[in-house]
């Protein structure tokens, strides 16, 4: 049962970061790639957590966890850029 | 201990004399002496053990693996050479206090005097040739000095050019023929070396060991064709002339010969190779000096001529050969050095040392005349004075060679005797025309005697010329039997040493040497002409300037070729010569996979990199793009960190992430300040060449990497994986890898971390500027602030949570900082840069300075327990929540990393954010 | 799985390279990324692909992966960046000496 939900899990996971990165190398806005970057991001903690479920082993989430904090700060600093062009002023 | 203090007593001592020059300059002279003597005291107290036919050896391991040890020994050959550089050295050092004058420096002088005296002792104690070769270059170095002291002085400077190139050159094929040696004996040690003889002259690398060795010997000893670097030499004070050129510096190329003798004589090449040089250079050298109208120079040339008369010894490999060798080196260094004093002391005087303008000099200085043709004879070998000993044997060992050779062999003794004429004829003109005659009126001082103690150390040397030249083996036979058995390895046959060998043919030889020498000097105007009839100006000088001259020239086009200034050129050079050699070696040694298994890939992984092949490759097309290329790197990392996690490496991509948000961020504050795009201005051409060049250094990559991948590996990280817990306390065996057991890598690394935070921080911090910003939803987004605000404290515990527990899972320093560095950006973001250094700092060097110095002093701390630095110590705590972690001292050290990676990423980023971008159209 | 590192590898090299042959700074910059991505990852494969066998030594488990490249990596990681800031500051400065962001200082 729970091999059928990982394979789900990983089919639907994939399908999005797939989607995602055509957004984001697509465009066409710089503000389309910027929420793309930032998807994927998620996507990634998804895959982690995925991957750890399958290797029964939690060591793994610190790492999701990581992601999702890193995911953001990143974010802040391209959606920053976009606006003001400056970064820190 | 007293071995090494022999030689280093005076290199301690240079030191002295500059300081003590400010207290005058006989002080200055003191602080010189005092080491010499006292080295000379201590070798002293080993002469008598040495004598009794015993070694004193010291010895300490420095890299045993390598061969490298501080070894030193002392035989009878060694107990002469440096009795011979200490004892003269003393001689010298007296002498130069009277004939330098009030405006030259002569702390400076004294200082390089010692330095060359300690490497010359060097030379003739080390046990270690690598060692040898050590103190080879050394004497070549302070050489080079002495020659250039009077650095005003253009000629000065170039022959101490000169004799730089050549004996430096000469000095880097010695190294090479120790590294032979030490290559075919299986031992560095000079006296292993000494004793395998046979291995060495049975070895397919004898040739160019032979060859090596005495390139390095003929170069320092101003061998033809090497030898023209001398004459120029001269160039220097006259009392480094007399040291350099008498008994130590171009005594080391024979030296070099004799001390190798048992492990390279015997041999036909030997025979050849040795012998023809030195006959060839005794009798050039003699040819030159007759016909130079400088003292020094005549000198000069004369020195060359012995020297060649050694190595011709040293050349015919039988015993009375090296016995008259050895025995000529000592009366060499007396005579000569008297010479060139006594040459000293009339340019001194008189103020020239042209022979042309010099003339019946007897009346203003008879002291100084007696010595000097005392000197001259002795050099001319004349019976009564040391130089006739030793010429004597060299003719008689000439004879019983050329019996032994037949054929040609007769050239041998004429040629000898055609030397042994030339040397006599130069000897006789060194006395008649300065101190005979009349007088020429062209002196630019008036002359007379020197300084009482000038002349004292020439008095000396004369001593002992006439009294070892009268009584010799009263004089000398002890000291002579057991030098040269410390060239043979073993005492040598009895031999006699007396002035009266009955009617025999050397003494035929001598007697024609000699009249012939007053024939060629009556008749010198003919000769004269003669001379400059046949042999039109051509000098070794010359040759070696043009091909110095070629040289510099040649290096010039290769490296305007090499560089023009182009980047991208260099850059292209470098990887397509990066690419060509691994394929080469690909090609030849074989990247065929290996025979591991493979390990499958599920359909997640092939998705994940069809992505980061998509998103790569879109890198590289759009580059032109900007801003798109760094959100495109940006996933190509994220999908690294992806791959980190699938293949077991947890702590790389926590690493791998918080970095590259962190390098997100410098590339947009850089983007900031630079152009939002690049302009389309590569040629297809350059395109394309480009393209190859990318897809063969990507495809070699990958071929080396599937390769290395697919073969089994035998790691030595089983012990690391064995000794991690109970040795490290730690479960996290790649952090305890980082802060324990390569803890030494790990604090160089922090170092260089810090180290380039400072330089980003020199480099632009001109240009930085920090304004007080106007505090507007516009500029910071209320939302961003509180959210910022917010999350600040949740890092921190994040941070704090890894930092923990970094030694048993996940985590560590490193990562701990990325992410408090982070955190802090955060809010430089969020609120600006005024606002968070108002709060929180601007000035990140104490956190950098504290993060290396709490580094160091947690390795340093071991040391109070007796343990070599960095070694680690633990126990275990259980915290709440936390889990069990350990205090290990390793702790304070990756505190250390934590506050250097914060400290140095933060002053980084601040530092770029303070960058204003260009008004444009600049 | 060690096709596709090996592959992936090679591809991020070439445009590694590709880009760091170009004019102007900034995708050099890039391009010397692109490059450390790949050096980590392959002196990390040369400790030999283990899947779900992290170097944290627990009771009862036998088999790690190598520690040591990983070890190694983690600092050239850290370092990498130190490198690409020290570049960019280098690029940054010579923009504004040179008024120009070509690699040779001139158009």
């Amino acid at each position: 049962m729970l091999t059928v939900t990982l394979y789900i899990g990983f089919a639907a996971v994939i399908a999005a970061m797939a989607m995602n990165l055509y957004r984001l190398l697509a465009g066409p806005t710089a503000e389309d790639r910027v929420l793309a970057l930032d998807t994927l991001y998620i996507n990634a903690i998804a895959l982690i957590l995925l991957v750890s479920i399958q290797f029964a082993d939690r060591i793994y989430f610190e790492a999701a966890l990581l992601i999702a904090m890193m995911g953001f700060v990143g974010t802040i600093a391209l959606a920053k850029y976009l606006g003001r062009g400056a970064l820190m002023d | 201990m007293k071995l090494l203090l022999i030689v280093l007593l005076p290199l301690a001592g240079i030191v002295l004399p500059p300081v003590l020059v400010r207290a005058g300059r006989t002080a200055s002279a003191w602080a010189a002496a005092t080491p010499t003597a006292l080295a000379l005291v201590l070798l002293a107290g080993m002469a008598p053990t040495v004598f009794e036919g015993g070694v004193v050896e010291a010895s300490w391991p420095w890299m045993p693996a390598l061969g490298l040890n501080l070894a030193f020994f002392l035989d009878g050959f060694g107990l002469l050479f440096a009795g011979l550089i200490l004892g003269i050295g003393l001689l010298i050092i007296l002498y130069a206090r009277y004939y330098l004058s009030e405006d030259d420096p002569m702390g400076r002088f004294y200082a390089m005097l010692l330095a060359f005296m300690g490497a010359m002792l060097g030379i003739v104690l080390s046990d270690n040739i690598l060692l040898l070769v050590v103190f080879w270059e050394l004497t070549s170095i302070s050489s080079f000095l002495l020659i250039g002291y009077w650095r005003h002085r253009a000629d000065a400077r170039q022959g101490a050019r000169m004799a730089l190139a050549v004996t430096g050159a000469g000095g880097l094929c010695l190294l090479a023929a120790a590294i032979l040696l030490g290559h075919v004996v299986g031992s560095y040690q000079l006296q292993a070396i000494l004793a395998a003889g046979d291995t060495i002259t049975a070895s397919p690398l004898y040739l160019p060991i032979l060859g090596l060795v005495l390139l390095g010997a003929f170069t320092k000893s101003a061998q033809v064709p090497f030898h023209f670097w001398l004459p120029h030499a001269m160039a220097a004070p006259t009392p480094v002339s007399a040291y350099l050129h008498s008994a130590t510096m171009v005594k080391a190329g024979v030296f070099l010969i004799a001390r190798l003798y048992p492990a390279l004589s015997g041999t036909e090449e030997w025979f050849v190779l040795v012998t023809v040089i030195g006959l060839a250079t005794m009798v050039f050298g003699a040819y030159g000096a007759l016909f130079k109208d400088d003292l020094k120079g005549l000198l000069a040339y004369s020195t060359i001529s012995h020297l060649g008369l050694i190595t011709l010894l040293f050349g015919l490999n039988t015993q009375a050969g090296v016995i008259a060798g050895v025995f000529h080196i000592i009366n060499h260094a007396t005579f000569k050095a008297s010479l060139f004093m006594s040459a000293g002391i009339i340019d001194h005087e008189t103020g020239t040392r042209d022979i042309r303008k010099l003339g019946g000099l007897r009346h203003y200085m008879p002291v100084t005349m007696w010595l000097a043709a005392i000197a001259a004879a002795s050099m001319a070998g004349v019976p009564l004075f040391n130089g006739f000993l030793s010429k004597e044997m060299f003719f008689t060992e000439v004879v019983v060679e050329s019996e032994r050779l037949g054929g040609i062999g007769w050239l041998l003794p004429v040629f000898a005797t055609i030397g042994g004429l030339l040397s006599a004829a130069y000897s006789l003109r060194f006395v008649h025309d300065v101190f005979f005659g009349d007088e020429t009126g062209a002196l630019p001082r008036h002359p007379h005697e020197p300084p009482r103690y000038m002349r004292v150390p020439v008095e000396i040397l004369i001593l002992i010329c006439v009294v070892v030249g009268v009584v010799p083996s009263l004089a000398i036979s002890t000291v002579l039997a057991t030098a040269a058995g410390g060239v043979l390895l073993q005492a040598p046959e009895p031999f006699s040493l007396a002035l009266w060998h009955g009617f025999n043919v050397p003494l035929v030889m001598s007697v024609l040497a000699l009249a012939g020498a007053v024939a060629l000097y009556y008749q010198r105007d003919a000769a004269e002409r003669w001379h400059e009839r046949t042999f039109p100006a051509f000098t070794g000088k010359g040759c070696f300037e043009s091909v110095l001259a070629g040289a510099i020239a040649a290096s010039r086009r290769l490296t305007a070729w090499l560089d023009d200034g182009s980047v991208q050129r260099n850059v292209v050079l470098v990887i397509g010569t990066a690419v060509v050699m691994a394929a080469a070696g690909g090609i030849t040694g074989g990247l065929d996979a290996g025979s591991r298994a493979l390990t499958p890939a599920p359909l997640p992984a092939v998705a994940v990199w069809l992505m980061g092949v998509i998103a790569t490759v879109v890198v590289a097309l759009r580059h032109h793009d900007r801003f798109l290329a760094l959100v495109a790197t940006g996933v190509v990392g994220l999908l690294s960190a992806l791959t980190f996690i699938y293949i077991s490496a947890p702590d790389l991509a926590l690493t791998q992430l918080s970095v590259e948000v962190v390098s997100t961020v410098l590339l947009l504050l850089a983007l900031n300040v630079l152009p939002k795009e690049t302009p389309h201005e590569s040629s297809p051409g350059r395109r394309w060449r480009d393209g190859v060049l990318a897809v063969a250094g990507g495809g070699g990559i990958a071929a080396l990497a599937y390769a290395a991948m697919t073969r089994p590996l035998d790691s030595i990280s089983r012990y690391f994986l064995e000794t991690s817990v109970p040795g490290g306390g730690g479960h996290n065996v790649v952090n305890v890898i980082l802060v324990d057991f390569r803890g030494f890598d790990t604090f160089g690394e922090i170092t260089v971390l810090g180290i380039a935070a400072l330089c980003v921080y020199a480099l632009i911090r001109d240009e930085a500027h920090t304004m007080a910003s106007a505090d507007t939803e516009a500029r910071h987004p209320r939302m961003l602030l509180i959210g910022s605000r917010v999350m600040l404290p949740l890092l921190a515990v994040v941070t704090v949570y890894v930092f923990l527990r970094g030694h048993n899972q996940p985590g560590g320093g490193f990562i701990a900082g990325l992410i408090a560095a982070v955190a802090m950006v955060t809010q430089y973001m969020a609120s600006g840069v005024h606002w968070t250094e108002q709060r929180l700092t601007g000035n990140y060097f104490p956190m950098i300075g504290a993060g290396l110095l709490t580094a160091g002093f947690t390795g340093l701390a071991s040391w109070l327990f007796d343990v070599p630095f960095l070694t680690s110590t633990f126990s275990h705590v259980n915290w709440p929540v936390v889990g069990d972690f350990e205090i290990a001292s390793a702790v304070a050290f990756d505190l250390g990393v934590f506050l250097t990676v914060v400290g140095s990423v933060v002053l980084m980023l601040s530092q770029f954010g303070k960058q204003q971008p260009p008004v444009e159209g600049r | 799985m060690e096709i596709l590192i090996a592959s992936g590898i090679g591809v991020v090299t070439a445009a590694g390279i590709y880009l760091t042959l170009r004019a102007r700074t900034f995708p050099v910059i890039l391009g010397l990324t692109l490059l450390s991505y790949a050096v980590n990852l392959f002196l990390v494969s040369t400790g030999r692909l283990a899947i779900n066998a992290p170097p944290i030594v627990h009771e009862g488990t036998k088999a790690y992966t190598d520690p040591l490249p990983q070890a190694l990596v983690l600092t050239a990681i850290v370092i990498g960046f130190a490198m690409t800031a020290f570049v960019l500051v280098l690029a940054l400065k010579a923009r504004r000496e040179l008024g120009s962001d070509h690699v040779d200082g001139r158009e």
